[in-house]
């Protein structure tokens, strides 16, 4: 007996899993949907991308007879480096999840007691359709109180298209829950967010960003390879000992919260030391005189940063020495998930502005800014409906953009404070219920609508408290928009279905498409009684070249198929070879080439695109801006200034309570995940080991974690990696829904502990802000 | 030979014969219980781990292998070796030796996961390198010599061949039985169990095994109320005993410095968790060797009486060093490095037998039980008249 | 024919474990905490916060070391355990008596029993899957995100592998036993 190669049975044993207690999945199921007749025997390679992350590695499916027996890297993408993270590897658990969402459903009892009933795809978009129609009935056309939010994926737009032609004001995603901070932060200072030239910087200051756990590429995969001695250094600053703390150089334990001092001291440094690159600055800095003095005269020396930040002064003059030795190939990292206390916009200017004192910006070896490919986009109706209700949660902030602070959104409904009512909400591929603070208030928001349809692909926290829910095939299942990824070295990628959906699920674009076509013209007739603009321009052009534009369909009309090619129609083969290997730049035949077993050559060296911006930075002077005195009007600082109201006292017996990510996660997504499970069982709480054994507590031991928010329970793992008045876990689990059964319960829970609290700038949420006491229970 | 079955089921009921008796049959349906869970569960049933592989049933395996050399040992004492004393109980304890092997093979046939594979491949595609395979091969010549020595001290009386096929016995015996001691001695991924000392020391081990095995057949035979030829023999037995237990203190005694000496890392560490541990302490030390060696140093190598009572405790400190062979050699794990972010660093193992290991294991001692009554029901064990 | 080894550039590590997912999921192996074939291993870390040692927490990717001279090969009374034509140390699951002595034997925690076919079984170098399909990667190489594990043939003097452990210094583990491991840990 040979022993088969049995991927096949090793997915059966995963199902097995999940079968107890959930919806079992049958062989047969599995075999239904991917077989067509000419699959059996046959073997075949789809080349697609990942959409375990933000990330999207370009990825070979394995299909045998039909079913997806492996996901290999695959090595066309620039971006993702020929590799696939553990949560790549098990996209296997996910598409073949026997929790996962099959048919749509509507609910059938009282809202988050999770009864629901099963519905045709008819029934559903009727169901939706009879709601909407009379919501806006109701509320006259104010067509802004259905909100609508997405969480990040490639299909994110086509969602927005739906969005588009609604014609609502409130689109909300993660943005205030993740980066919004450091990209204006970034934009506003040197002209962009840019990327972080990770293989060819030899310093590089990585405050919070935890690389090696929360993956992003190709910054992960290019620089963990030259640290430690084989030519850059990198110092890691961060109140926990992450896993890129032992990639790193240099660990500065830095106390929670308090990293704008810490900035502040390393500017202070080099700009009295006179060590900064002052050729750079005096080409490209504006203003710099005011900022100088504001530094100097703040007197943000080191020694007075020690006493704030917990790092040594010797440290801080070394590290400001070192980062201007190295310039300009030197890079203070700008982080991505950024939410962590009032001063984040603050701080992601300062480090912006002491980044930029080393020159390093549109060079090689510092934050590049890297070309786009030009696609073609398509019309889509975006009509303008008279009665629509500007954002409410725009007074919640200095500058909320597009996509919102949701946290300042949802409270201001729930406060009673909403110019007008919030009656529905379209949830696309989003856990409102897991990624806010304070999941009490999420609960009761969510409770308070009168429509929520969840489009998702697994029965989250969030689906169980909705309306509607209908079910998205998983990526592996359908084709998906074409997207250039522009940068250093630019590629246009393409996600392309490797087998057909399972169950009744659909792609997004499908969705949108019946969705559309069921409530489009319902919609218009409500328009047409309360809009005057559209009844005066239905007087003079007739409905029907009226309605053209209203037209919700429209913009669901071609093929994912067709829209891809159209989008790349410029440039000769792109779609064949999108199709055949889900990666196109121009001239990849030519540059494309593999160096050795493990990494390949995407552009030559003279095609990268190091400098783009030919000294004239994308900012109102053309410089970099050390004073935004236009922000002083909102109430928002001109310059960095360190306030003494961010320091928080911690009293004793509590602590300051931070999240993150570990690698083998994202987020909340991949909690039901058996094979990510198989390696990570459940979420610990990391505690000072010092401070555990006084308090009594071994590891494993089940503690309560309670704020002013909630209270979770978890396990306990003292660990030296944190500081005594810090504890910390990883965020994503202890889900609430028992459809997830392997997620149901299992671990501590972190958007019931933290508080809400909002910064100032953007009303991105302070995620680091909230005190907890602990208790063995 | 009686073969009758009305002489099988009937034996005096003297509370002590029923007490055996309910003792064996209780094993024997503990050892039938387990085997049904192993035949559901395999080794799920077991708490060998991949770090820990080798539990209980291993040995208990030991256990009765051993018993069944030492008593071929001492038996041989007798018939190969000539010395008068000891024919006396050349047959009982060949059929003691016959008995505890199958008792053996028994449960280690519940252990090996596929017991007709092995016996196809070991022909088929033998490892000649591997100790197991000399061990297996060796015990099953061993079996068929001493089986075919009983043959022709019992059934068809021949002195010239149960002489040959004793010498035969004794030696593949040996030579089973060091490769068994090799099977650990071998091991270069355990330095506790690496070098010559397993190999040696089994051979020792056997025969006081074998040694103790004789008091506690004879002693339950004959009521502590012997005639004076086995009396003599005893006190005989008590020097021979003596000398071996001396033997076996003296070599434990320098195989722990030496392995603590040093502080090599595995080695010490191992060493120090073996001695300080109730198992050794009380089971092997006192129990296996100080009361003995004391009763019989005490009392100038005359008491009988006492010795077979010291034999009880003496098997019961063999089984400890039995299971302590297995368990030391594999406390120290290969790695001690943590495999995930969220456990604690690797320890020294830890390991209890399951219950199924249990029933299995001790129930062995059902089937010897079950033996030797057999044995004594159906063939003349007592010495014949030409002895 | 080859003499496959794999040098790891470990320092590179980031212990995301994406090397054993990929494992599992190539090779069929079942989930469980006891079954694996590769892992990543470190170290408690050493200091108190907030001086901790960085050094300390190393992460070392481990797995089956395909010894030139493996114990587990020499104490297989089946000869179960064999070389193939590639040096790589595999197990034959038919002939394998599952007497776990070569678990014993082996110094290096590589080897398990599988549960689908009451064997042991460890990583064979993707030996019966992707070599076999004519793949020259292991599963774990192909998709390490930082690229630590170069796998390849000792014997070829241009394979990358050698070219690798030509240029830079390496250590291996427990070397001092003589089992003459084929993964060497670059320095």
């Amino acid at each position: 007996m040979k022993v088969e190669i049995s991927r096949r049975r090793f997915l059966q044993s995963g199902i097995a899993l999940s079968i107890a207690g959930g919806v079992s999945m049958s062989p047969s199921a599995v075999m239904a949907s991917a077989t067509e007749p000419e699959d059996i025997g046959k073997t075949k390679i789809v080349a697609t991308l990942c959409e375990m992350c933000v990330n999207k590695c370009a990825v070979y499916a394995h299909v045998r007879n039909g079913i997806i027996e492996k996901l290999d890297p695959n090595p066309y993408f620039p971006k993702s480096r020929n590799m696939l993270c553990p949560r790549g590897n098990s996209g296997l658990a996910s598409i073949y999840d026997a929790d996962r969402l099959k048919y749509p459903l509507i609910r059938d009892g009282e809202k988050g007691s999770g009864k629901f009933r099963r519905a045709s795809w008819e029934e559903a978009y009727e169901y939706i359709g009879e709601k909407l129609t009379k919501i806006l009935d109701e509320e006259k056309d104010n067509r802004s109180t259905v909100a609508f939010c997405a969480g990040e994926g490639m299909a994110e737009h086509t969602f927005k298209n739906f969005y588009s032609g609604f014609g609502s004001s409130h689109f909300l995603n993660h943005a205030s829950l993740c980066l919004a901070t450091t990209v204006s932060g970034y934009s506003l200072t040197i002209g962009g967010y840019g990327q972080a030239d990770l293989e060819n910087a030899n310093y590089v200051i990585m405050a919070g960003a935890n690389r090696a756990e929360a993956i992003i590429t190709p910054d992960s995969m290019d620089f963990f390879k030259r640290t430690k001695g084989r030519g850059a250094k990198l110092v890691t600053v961060d109140p926990r000992f992450t896993n890129t703390a032992a990639k790193s150089d240099k660990w500065l334990g830095v106390k929670v919260g308090t990293d704008l001092a810490f900035v502040l001291a390393l500017t202070y440094v080099v700009i009295k030391e006179n060590i900064y690159n002052k050729d750079f600055v005096e080409k490209h800095f504006n203003d710099f005189a005011t900022y100088k003095k504001h530094i100097l005269d703040n007197e943000y020396t080191p020694a007075w940063a020690e006493k704030i930040t917990g790092i040594e002064a010797d440290d801080i003059y070394e590290v400001a020495r070192d980062f201007m030795k190295h310039a300009p190939q030197s890079i203070y990292y700008q982080g991505r998930r950024t939410t962590w206390s009032k001063n984040d916009f603050q701080l992601r200017r300062a480090q912006a502005l002491f980044s930029a004192l080393g020159g390093g910006v549109d060079i090689k070896g510092g934050i590049c800014f890297g070309k786009k490919i030009p696609m073609a986009g398509h019309e889509i109706p975006s009509p303008i409906y008279d009665q629509a209700g500007s954002r409410i949660d725009s007074t919640e902030a200095a500058v909320v953009g597009g996509s919102g602070t949701w946290v300042g959104f949802r409270n201001k409904v729930l406060e009673g404070r909403a110019e007008y009512p919030i009656r529905a909400l379209f949830n696309y591929k989003h856990n409102p219920m897991q990624n806010m603070p304070n999941s009490k208030k999420t609960e009761e928001f969510l409770k308070r609508l009168d429509l929520v349809v969840t489009i998702d692909t697994m029965p989250s926290d969030t689906v169980i408290l909705s309306d509607v829910i209908l079910p998205e095939c998983t990526y592996l299942e359908r084709t998906d928009p074409a997207k250039v990824y522009g940068g250093i070295e630019p590629a246009i990628v393409q996600r392309n279905k490797v087998v057909n959906p399972m169950y009744e699920s659909k792609p997004i674009i499908e969705i949108m498409k019946g969705l559309t076509e069921k409530i489009s013209k319902p919609l218009f007739e409500i328009t047409k009684k309360y809009d005057e603009e559209v009844q005066d321009t239905i007087k003079e052009d007739g409905e029907e070249a009226v309605y053209a534009e209203f037209d919700l369909t429209k913009a669901f009309e071609k093929t994912q198929k067709e829209l891809n090619e159209h989008a790349v129609a410029q440039y000769a083969g792109a779609a064949e070879t999108l199709n055949e290997k889900g990666v196109f730049y121009p001239n990849m035949d030519k540059w494309f080439k593999k160096i050795n077993v493990n990494e390949y050559e995407y552009y030559p060296e003279s095609e990268k695109a190091y400098s783009v911006r030919n000294g004239k930075l994308k900012t109102p002077s053309g410089k970099v801006e050390c004073n935004l005195s236009s922000l002083t009007k909102r109430g928002i600082d001109a310059m960095p200034v360190w306030k003494k109201e961010y320091e928080m006292i911690i009293p004793e017996g509590q602590f300051r309570f931070v999240t993150g990510r570990h690698a083998q996660f994202t987020q909340s997504g991949t909690s039901n995940n058996s094979m990510l499970l198989d390696l990570v069982p459940t979420n610990y709480l990391w505690i000072n080991k010092r401070v555990a054994a006084r308090m009594g507590i071994k590891f494993g031991d089940e503690l309560e974690v309670a704020s002013k928010a909630g209270k979770t329970k978890i396990k306990a793992y003292p660990t030296e990696k944190i500081g005594l008045d810090t504890v910390f876990f990883v965020h994503g689990f202890g889900n609430y829904s028992e459809d997830l059964t392997l997620a149901y319960n299992n671990g501590g829970r972190d958007s019931s502990i933290i508080e809400d609290s909002i910064e100032p700038m953007h009303g991105a949420t302070c995620l680091h802000d909230t005190l907890v006491e602990i208790r063995k229970v | 030979m009686n073969l009758s079955i009305k002489n099988l089921i009937t034996f005096r009921r003297t509370p002590l014969n029923l007490l055996v008796a309910v003792t064996g049959a209780l094993l024997l349906a503990a050892f039938v219980a387990g085997a049904v869970v192993y035949f559901l569960h395999g080794h799920h049933a077991f708490n060998v781990t991949r770090q820990h592989p080798w539990g209980l049933l291993i040995a208990m395996y030991v256990f009765f292998v051993v018993s069944s050399t030492g008593l071929c040992i001492i038996s041989s004492i007798g018939h190969v070796f000539g010395v008068k004393e000891f024919q006396q109980i050349g047959k009982r304890a060949i059929a003691g030796a016959i008995v505890t092997i199958i008792s053996g093979f028994a449960v280690i046939a519940l252990e090996i996961g596929h017991p007709i594979t092995m016996l196809i491949y070991n022909v088929l595609t033998p490892g000649l390198t591997s100790a197991i395979w000399w061990m297996g091969t060796l015990y099953g010549i061993y079996l068929c010599f001493i089986m075919l020595e009983f043959f022709f001290l019992t059934i068809k009386i021949n002195h010239k061949w149960s002489k040959i096929f004793g010498i035969g016995g004794l030696l593949s015996g040996l030579a089973a039985h060091s490769n068994l001691g090799a099977v650990f001695g071998f091991l270069i991924s355990r330095p506790t169990a690496n070098g010559v000392f397993y190999p040696v020391y089994f051979i020792l081990s056997a025969m006081i095994t074998g040694c103790y095995l004789i008091y506690i057949i004879y002693g339950f035979k004959y009521r502590n109320n012997y005639p004076e030829p086995l009396r003599v023999m005893f006190v005989k037995l008590n020097k021979i005993l003596g000398m071996l237990l001396g033997i076996l203190i003296f070599f434990e005694a320098w195989k722990i410095l030496t392995a603590l000496y040093g502080t090599m890392p595995e080695r010490a560490e191992t060493i120090m968790y073996a001695v300080t541990s109730p198992n050794f302490i009380i089971g092997e030390l006192l129990l296996g060797m100080l009361i003995p060696f004391f009763i019989i140093l005490f009392s100038n190598g005359q008491a009988v009486k006492p010795m077979v009572y010291a034999s009880l405790t003496g098997m019961i400190g063999i089984f400890f060093m039995r299971y302590d062979l297995v368990h030391d050699t594999l406390v120290y794990p290969m790695t001690m490095l943590k495999r995930s972010e969220y456990q604690l660093p690797p320890t020294l193992l830890h390991y209890f037998p399951s219950p199924t290991e249990m029933a299995i294991g001790f129930g062995g001692i059902g089937i010897t039980i079950l033996g030797l009554y057999i044995m004594e029901k159906v063939f003349n064990l007592d010495p014949d008249s030409e002895d | 024919m080859a003499r496959y080894g794999m040098a790891l550039d470990y320092k590179s590590c980031i212990n995301c474990r994406a090397c054993e997912t990929a494992c599992k999921a190539e090779n069929g192996v079942l989930p469980g905490r006891d079954n694996y074939r590769i892992w990543v291993g470190q170290k408690e870390i050493e200091g108190e916060y907030p001086k901790l040692s960085i050094s300390s927490l190393t992460y070392q990717p481990s797995q089956c070391q395909h010894c030139d001279n493996a114990p587990c090969q020499q104490v297989c009374p089946t000869n179960a355990t064999y070389y193939d034509e590639n040096r790589v140390v595999r197990v034959d699951p038919e002939k394998c008596i599952l007497c776990t002595y070569c678990i014993n034997a082996c110094p290096y925690d590589a080897r398990y029993v599988d549960d689908r076919t009451v064997t042991v079984d460890k990583c064979n170098f993707c030996s019966d899957t992707r070599l076999a399909n004519g793949e020259t990667t292991t599963a774990c190489q192909a998709t390490c995100p930082t690229k630590v594990r170069t796998f390849g043939d000792l014997d070829d003097p241009n394979s990358d592998i050698s070219q690798l452990l030509e240029k830079r210094e390496y250590r291996q583990i427990k070397e001092h036993l003589g089992t003459k491991p084929k993964l060497f840990y670059l320095l």
